[in-house]
């Protein structure tokens, strides 16, 4: 090996070296820090073999031949400034303490053998870290997430995509405070680097990301500015410094039906922005998320089943009913079935129908109709369904469902309706995709330690247990850690950390870190993470690049969110990305007499089907409206005029 | 700080397998080294008057400018002695001797690389009353023997005095060591040096205008009368007049009292050193400019060493730094 040592080992009776952890002492210019990875070269052979031992630096120490302060308070005559002048610094010491992270030969284990200490170089790193099993030509699986550096040396760190993504281990969790663009930013560049890097013989992925906050997410196919120190991380690690070439976006309407509610609504950027909506089919299928479990008792159950076995989707005959024959695929036509069931039982003045007690068929009715008002927007009274496409994931791609500026409630039933879906696709392999990795950000939120039992959090649960088998990855962010559901981050084979305030580093779970580890969490700079993966035995510092696509704040500036606009722009602006010649002028013609809800219906369905045609297509969604007849002209009065006589007032 | 050691350390058992090897049946002795390498004293407490250059009564004078930091380096020697076993009555010890400079570079004290530290153990033994202890050394371990003709009257056979020739050898042998480091320094380099103690045993050295002792000991005091109080009354940052040391065997030397500290509240000698340079330096400037020197290294200070009131820093760094590999 190369280089010159950089330290030496040291062990007292006080301060005995172990299996585990050792001590050396270094000049007090080298280059050694909390998180440096040194190799040491023993001096004497074991079975033949010269041990070589590497550590990651977890703690220093430094002192100078002082006994007392004081000494040095007298030697100075109690004058700080007059230490400067004098001749001869003290002798200090700089002594650090490694955790081993790999020996060589790893038996007999042993404590750590005296010797020079090296800083490690790139190769070391990679043995070191146990990447040299992963990273075999024509049969890696590494992953790079970031450049370690120290001194000299900056060697490229890379996760086993066996342990990232399955079936080894899975998940990737991250934490960090909130504000330097660490957490976001990192699962971005980690997303190029996953797409760039993940092995052909492992099949296809996608990443289904859900934008739960700002604009984060919402420019991820827009270039982004870089600098040239990461210019060079993204050449040393072999992933093009470029936006994502496949990302889609969905973004439920606001309350009005018309507007996208993203911020991602400039005109500029609407050609991959589909809307998300659902129709009753969809929500009942997750009623449960949005309904209190004290609603929805066992009666109240049983109705939701019933509609959802009997109602929805499907022909429903009663004799009974005003209309006999029901066929209810919205909300609307439910709520008419609702009616006549109620009007029904109130003019037969019965109190059940179908054994469901008048009461509880009220409060179903009272509940679910209320979804479509707590979630307008997204879940659409005429039934029209626009979806993330389940079936026909594209390799490589990402999907960003844009939830931002959802209620609660909205978001919950996205968020669960979505990651059912992919698990169920997953789990019957027709997904389009062998492997999605599903970035959900704010999880002391979703998958909270404390708080009630949730859907949402039961999905999470499931996902970061058993999604490894499916090919169904959680890469979470969260500020707190230790406010995770702890069988979600415990899950979790890789966990990423940013810089992390000191409260939270109090917290139990961080026990096992050394102060000095913990300070210099506390201190890190944007860019920089502590990576704990499987086969690092202790955690790394590395420096990842900023990632290649446009930031959430200057994306905002530079393509504004598009006022909200009157349903006729509104219009013209969705079917415009179909067919750019469609005017304002011709939108207005076309819905001058039509009401709101008909238009609307009309746009969703043509924004659906891609017609060739948009503009018959759109017209053909909207009732004929009765031909005008052509009134006879009138005849205008006349007036009547008599004999005025000798009559003064008469005419 | 020297921690308390509670048995032979390893140079004593390694010294100790060494005479096993050769006298089977020695007794080896459980001791610790003595505390105080410089016991016995040699030189008693005296008053030995010295003349001064000029000719007149010796003067304090203040020293003239600020101190400043001119040693490149400095030079000093420790000794460690042990009884390690008892052949009958007689005692065999081991001194390790040492000795190095510490040369300054960029404030930092780094070992002198042009002559490299020297450390020698060896085991001091008196031929003449047990034969059978008058074996050779090896590369490990030298032999002294300490009743040789050529080192001066024949010791008693008094266990004790035996020991106190054995420590008189170690001590030739160090300042042998710090004698030879000393005229390599003055031979290979062009700025000065501080060397722990005097510098008139070496003539090589105590000509060169290079070399400037700082003795921290007073057994001798070279004035008498109203000069001693003139010198035990020195005040902070004064000197005497420079005087001349010149004894038997000796090389002759300039001299001066300097007080680096103020010493009320100690005794008389609390932050007194002399100062010894080559006998050409003569004029008041020089002297001046000489103390200056030895003020400059007030700080920091060599605490914990009891002796930091007259130890310059550089000093002690030297001797933790022979402590460290002897």
């Amino acid at each position: 090996m190369t280089g010159q040592a950089l330290g030496r080992v040291v062990a007292t009776e006080r301060r005995p070296n172990t299996p585990h952890q050792f001590h050396f002492w270094t000049a007090v210019t080298s280059p050694v820090g909390i998180g440096t990875i040194v190799r040491v070269d023993g001096e004497h052979p074991v079975d033949g073999q010269l041990p070589k031992i590497y550590g990651a630096v977890i703690e220093g120490f430094s002192y100078s031949d002082l006994v007392s302060p004081m000494h040095d308070v007298l030697g100075h005559d109690g004058e700080p400034s007059s230490a400067g002048f004098a001749p001869t610094e003290r002798t200090e010491i700089r002594l650090y303490t490694a955790a081993v992270l790999r020996m060589i030969p790893e038996e007999p284990l042993q404590p750590v053998p005296m010797g020079s200490v090296f800083l490690a170089d790139e190769n070391d790193v990679a043995v070191a870290l146990r990447m040299d099993s992963y990273l075999r030509d024509g049969a890696s699986t590494g992953i790079p997430i970031g450049i370690y550096h120290a001194g000299g040396t900056d060697a490229p760190i890379y996760l086993d995509a066996d342990f990232l993504v399955g079936p080894e281990a899975a998940h990737l969790n991250i934490t960090g405070v909130s504000g330097l663009a660490t957490k976001t930013s990192a699962v971005e560049w980690l997303l190029s680097s996953l797409f760039t890097h993940f092995p052909k013989e492992k099949g296809t992925i996608a990443a289904v990301a859900f934008n739960v906050k700002g604009p984060d997410l919402c420019y991820l196919d827009q270039p982004g500015r870089i600098e040239p120190a990461d210019e060079a991380m993204y050449e040393k690690m072999r992933v093009p410094a470029k936006p994502f070439d496949n990302v889609r976006y969905y973004a439920a309407y606001d309350a009005g039906g018309y507007n996208l509610n993203t911020l991602r609504s400039n005109d500029a950027l609407l050609h991959n922005v589909q809307p998300l909506t659902w129709g009753l089919r969809e929500v009942l299928q997750y009623a449960e998320v949005l309904l209190n479990k004290d609603d929805v008792d066992a009666k109240a159950d049983a109705v939701i089943d019933f509609i959802r076995d009997k109602i929805a989707g499907r022909e429903f005959r009663d004799e009974r009913l005003a209309r006999r024959r029901y066929k209810v695929d919205s909300f609307a036509e439910l709520d008419e079935w609702f009616r006549d069931v109620l009007a029904m039982l109130e003019e037969a003045n019965s109190e059940s129908y179908r054994t469901h007690h008048v009461a509880t068929i009220r409060k179903v009715r009272n509940r679910l109709t209320n979804i479509a008002l707590r979630c307008a927007g997204l879940v659409t009274a005429e039934g029209t369904v626009s979806d993330l496409p389940f079936g026909s994931f594209e390799d490589r791609g990402v999907y960003v469902v844009d939830v931002a500026l959802l209620e609660e409630d909205a978001q919950d039933l996205i968020f669960t309706r979505i990651v059912s879906k992919l698990r169920e696709h997953l789990e019957r392999r027709n997904l389009g995709v062998d492997h999605v990795v599903v970035f959900v950000d704010e999880l002391n939120k979703y998958a909270a330690t404390e708080g009630p039992e949730t859907y949402v959090r039961k999905m999470l649960l499931d996902i970061a247990e058993r999604g490894r088998y499916l090919g169904l990855v959680l890469f979470g962010a969260q500020q707190f850690r230790s406010q995770v559901h702890r069988r979600v981050v415990g899950n979790s084979g890789t966990s990423l950390f940013g810089r992390m305030d000191a409260d939270e580093l109090a917290a139990p779970g961080y026990a096992v870190l050394s102060q000095a580890i913990k300070t210099k969490l506390s201190t890190l700079e944007k860019g920089q993470l502590m990576v704990r993966h499987p086969h690092f035995t202790q955690p790394v510092f590395i420096r990842f690049p900023r990632p290649a696509v446009m930031q959430g704040r200057e994306g905002v500036e530079l393509f504004p969110q598009a006022a909200e606009v009157s349903l006729d722009a509104a219009v013209t602006r969705s079917l415009r990305v179909l067919d750019p010649s469609i005017s304002l002028e011709w939108v207005k013609q076309q819905i001058a007499l039509r009401e709101d809800d008909e238009v609307i219906q009309a746009r969703n369905a043509t924004v659906l089907a891609h017609p060739r045609d948009v503009k018959a297509f759109f017209a053909s969604r909207m009732r004929p409206l009765a031909p005008v007849r052509a009134e006879a002209p009138k005849q205008r009065p006349v007036s009547i005029k008599l004999p005025v006589g000798d009559d003064p007032y008469g005419f | 700080m020297a921690l308390p050691q509670p048995g032979p350390d390893a140079a004593s058992r390694a010294a100790l397998r060494f005479i096993q090897r050769i006298l089977p049946g020695v007794d080896a002795v459980e001791a610790g080294p003595l505390s105080d390498p410089a016991f016995p004293r040699t030189d008693p407490p005296q008053l030995s008057a010295a003349p001064t250059l000029d000719g007149s009564r010796m003067r304090a004078e203040t020293v003239q400018g600020e101190p400043e930091a001119r040693f490149a380096a400095f030079l000093d020697g420790t000794q460690s002695v042990r009884i390690v076993a008892r052949h009958g009555g007689v005692p065999i010890v081991l001194g390790i001797v040492a000795a190095g400079v510490r040369a300054r570079v960029d404030r930092r004290l780094i070992a002198w690389t042009g002559s490299a530290p020297r450390v020698e153990r060896r085991l001091y033994l008196p031929f003449a009353y047990a034969p059978a202890l008058s074996f050779e050394g090896d590369a490990t371990f030298g032999v002294v023997d300490t009743t040789d003709a050529a080192l001066g009257e024949l010791p008693s056979r008094h266990p004790a005095a035996l020991l106190e020739s054995a420590i008189k050898s170690v001590r030739r042998d160090r300042e042998r060591l710090e004698s030879a480091l000393a005229e390599a320094w003055c031979a290979a380099c062009d700025e000065p040096i501080c060397i722990d103690g005097g510098i008139a045993s070496n003539p090589r050295v105590a000509s060169s205008a290079l070399a400037v002792g700082v003795v921290k000991t007073h057994n001798t005091i070279h004035a008498d009368g109203p000069d001693l109080e003139l010198v035990l009354g020195l005040a902070q940052g004064e000197r005497t007049t420079p005087f001349r040391i010149e004894s038997g065997g000796r090389a002759q030397v300039t001299s001066w009292y300097l007080r680096l500290r103020d010493n009320r509240g100690h005794d008389a000698t609390w932050g007194l050193v002399r100062i010894e340079a080559c006998a050409t330096v003569t004029t008041a400037e020089e002297v001046d400019r000489i103390s200056r020197w030895v003020l400059a290294e007030g700080a920091p200070l060599a605490l914990p060493d009891g002796r930091w009131d007259k130890m310059s820093y550089g000093v002690r760094n030297s001797e933790e730094f022979l402590r460290a590999i002897a």
